[in-house]
């Protein structure tokens, strides 16, 4: 884009912008405007491909020579929890940023979807426990089921409300969420940490690209 | 086409600003005042007289609830004023398509 500098704002009607003055001022408002009110920034999703490789990878790392199964060792669960509490905190916060002063039908809608993603993150755990109850092994209990069922969920649900919003790009990034925590159970209760962990921080860095390009995008150039 | 044909109501600085920057929400999603001045860097005094003309035209709607300290105005864009922004940029994409580009621009660089 043309670096032309930004007309001074007046409180008058002084039309003196030229056509690539004007299309130079409507890409950047329109730039930052899309920056200011992004749910997800790109920064926030190469944060959370990080996460996933060093919070699934860790827990790999402590499996991967277990014979037979025991589980994630206490140290790779607590560094997992540290790590998912550090995206959820960024999360919020750059929610509560894209939503200050925003209000309307759109808001109420993505709310609701967030609600009902939460809960149903929450009942994989519940069904989780029910798992252990009805005496499934430790294999499945601490390995296959919480290393895929809880994203693959969230995935799915989360798309589901994305595409309800015509959010195309949230629908994509969720779905392939949901994709590639089903497909990471055919590594067993094992490698299904590893698969999940560069799959999942495959996602994101794609998530993180097509949002900063999507930012960027010309509304006036093609 | 000619510039004098980009709508004058949107075709100046501050409102292309408010306009682009409300479009920017999805369809439906309002915005309070005191954000969008922030965001706009006006002073309530200008951003008002502003608001004001695109409301005239129906081009947003503003809504106020509360009263006195707590009360709160919102602004939305309307569909008619989303399509106006609509037009105004396919008028300046038809504008620019016949315009050459400077010698700055980096579009005109990368060929």
């Amino acid at each position: 884009m043309n670096p032309t500098p930004t007309p001074p704002a007046t409180a008058d009607d002084d039309g003196s912008l030229d056509p690539q003055q004007a299309a130079a001022l409507l890409d950047q408002t329109t730039q930052q405007a899309r920056r200011q009110f992004a749910f997800s920034p790109p920064l926030l999703s190469v944060l959370r491909a990080a996460v996933v490789l060093g919070a699934f990878g860790g827990i790999w790392l402590s499996v991967h020579a277990q014979h037979p199964y025991r589980g994630p060792s206490s140290g790779a669960l607590t560094i997992a929890y540290v790590l998912a509490g550090l995206v959820i905190g960024a999360s919020a916060a750059a929610m509560r940023r894209a939503t200050a002063g925003v209000s309307g039908a759109a808001q109420r809608k993505r709310w609701v979807g967030i609600t009902v993603m939460l809960v149903a993150w929450a009942v994989v755990y519940v069904f989780m426990a029910a798992l252990d109850h009805a005496g499934a092994g430790s294999a499945v209990v601490f390995g296959l089921y919480p290393a895929t069922a809880p994203l693959m969920i969230l995935g799915l649900v989360g798309a589901a409300d994305a595409a309800g919003r015509e959010d195309w790009l949230a629908t994509g990034s969720l779905l392939s969420m949901g994709v590639v925590s089903a497909a990471a159970a055919f590594g067993g209760p094992v490698d299904a940490w590893l698969v999940m962990a560069i799959g999942l921080c495959a996602v994101f860095l794609g998530t993180a690209a097509v949002t900063a390009w999507q930012q960027r995008r010309s509304l006036v150039r093609p | 086409m000619t510039s004098d044909e980009l709508d004058p109501l949107i075709h100046v600085p501050t409102r292309l600003k408010i306009v682009a920057t409300l479009a920017a929400l999805p369809d439906g999603d309002a915005l309070s005042f005191t954000r969008l001045q922030d965001m706009i860097g006006l002073t309530p005094g200008n951003l008002i007289i502003h608001l004001r003309k695109l409301e005239e035209a129906d081009y947003l709607s503003s809504e106020k609830t509360g009263n006195g300290a707590a009360s709160r105005t919102t602004v939305a864009l309307t569909s008619r004023g989303r399509a106006a922004l609509d037009a105004y940029t396919k008028a300046l994409r038809d504008l620019l398509g016949g315009v050459s580009l400077g010698p700055d621009d980096p579009e005109r660089r990368r060929t």
